[in-house]
């Protein structure tokens, strides 16, 4: 699936459009940063509630092609700006991580651990 | 005049601080291992702060006012004010952003407001181990403002430091970062070095601390000592 493929999901909304319409072939679950940048597999969506402009500098180092962030947080300014300066597509949903990481992994063909 | 300062100490108001950290005791005890200025800092709270006031001016004893911010990246950052009334108000902000959690006593222990002859006056209802809804960005801008000194905590630890949390140190316009005794300072980058203890129980007072050689122990000072060294 590419990034352009969740705008079009209604449980997503996109917060910051400027971005590179990336192919997403994995995604990553977390809300501690430092974990992200260890372990989050290049090409991932990025599922959290870390919701500030430094989510998107981690992005950027690991090469994360979409955030989404959870639970209806808001948005700051300076996150969209940073993320529109990187090209990193952002957009917001009310379900939670669980939810949203089960519904990613339904699109990009099912759970990877079975 | 050389002031050895602990700038980061708990009283009994943060939950996970033994009980015994009264304003007084902490005072006593920071005598005892010889530091000259403290500073007491608890989580996302500054209840307890007008009470330490008095002590310290009781007691000759010279000290900043602070707070222990949980950012909504969950990465603790100290603040410390030479103004009561700026810290209070940080205070405020900060406890009023704190989610409507309840502390659970029987779970996470007390929080008692005390004052200056160790009475309890009340207890701080939320749950203060919670995240503010400041981010470190806007935490920067609104301690300047009310004219404090940022410095992120105990960055090399593996929890709840800002490194922990995010993976890195963020370019921002922090007054100096946190080590404890013997952090790594590698890790603090272009950043001035204050170390401090962190102290949850009287035993633990003064296992880190920093020198400042400055006139009077206030705000602007302790800046230009920070980055002079």
């Amino acid at each position: 699936m590419k990034v352009s493929d969740l705008a079009s999901m209604d449980q997503f909304i996109c917060m910051q459009n400027e971005y590179e319409d990336r192919e997403i072939t994995a995604g990553y679950t977390s809300d501690l940063l430092s974990d992200v940048m260890g372990n989050a597999e290049e090409g991932s969506v990025l599922i959290t509630i870390q919701a500030h402009k430094n989510t998107v500098a981690v992005s950027s180092l690991a090469g994360i092609a979409a955030i989404i962030i959870c639970n209806n947080r808001p948005l700051p300014e300076d996150m969209l700006a940073a993320s529109a300066d990187e090209g990193i597509a952002v957009f917001q949903t009310s379900e939670n991580q669980f939810n949203t990481s089960a519904l990613i992994a339904q699109h990009l063909g099912g759970c990877s651990a079975v | 005049m050389n002031f050895r300062a602990d700038f980061h100490i708990h009283s009994c108001l943060s939950p996970c601080a033994s009980l015994e950290m009264s304003p007084s005791a902490i005072v006593q005890q920071a005598k005892t291992v010889g530091l000259t200025a403290v500073s007491l800092s608890d989580h996302n709270s500054t209840f307890n702060l007008p009470a330490f006031g008095k002590i310290c001016e009781q007691e000759g004893m010279a000290c900043l006012y602070g707070i222990e911010v949980t950012s909504l990246e969950e990465a603790h950052i100290l603040c410390l004010f030479d103004q009561l009334d700026a810290a209070m108000e940080l205070g405020g902000l900060i406890y009023d952003s704190l989610p409507d959690i309840p502390n659970i006593p029987e779970k996470f222990g007390d929080q008692p407001i005390i004052n200056e002859r160790e009475e309890i006056l009340g207890f701080a209802e939320k749950f203060l181990i919670s995240a503010s809804r400041f981010d470190v960005s806007s935490l920067v801008q609104e301690v300047h403002a009310l004219g404090g000194l940022i410095v992120p905590a105990h960055i090399d630890r593996s929890m709840f430091g800002l490194i922990a949390q995010l993976g890195f140190l963020p370019d921002e316009d922090f007054d100096a970062v946190e080590l404890t005794a013997y952090g790594d300072p590698a890790l603090a980058l272009h950043y001035p070095i204050m170390r401090n203890s962190d102290s949850h129980h009287l035993n633990t007072l003064g296992k880190a601390y920093t020198d400042f050689e400055v006139e009077t122990l206030n705000v602007k000072n302790l800046r230009s000592n920070l980055w002079k060294k």
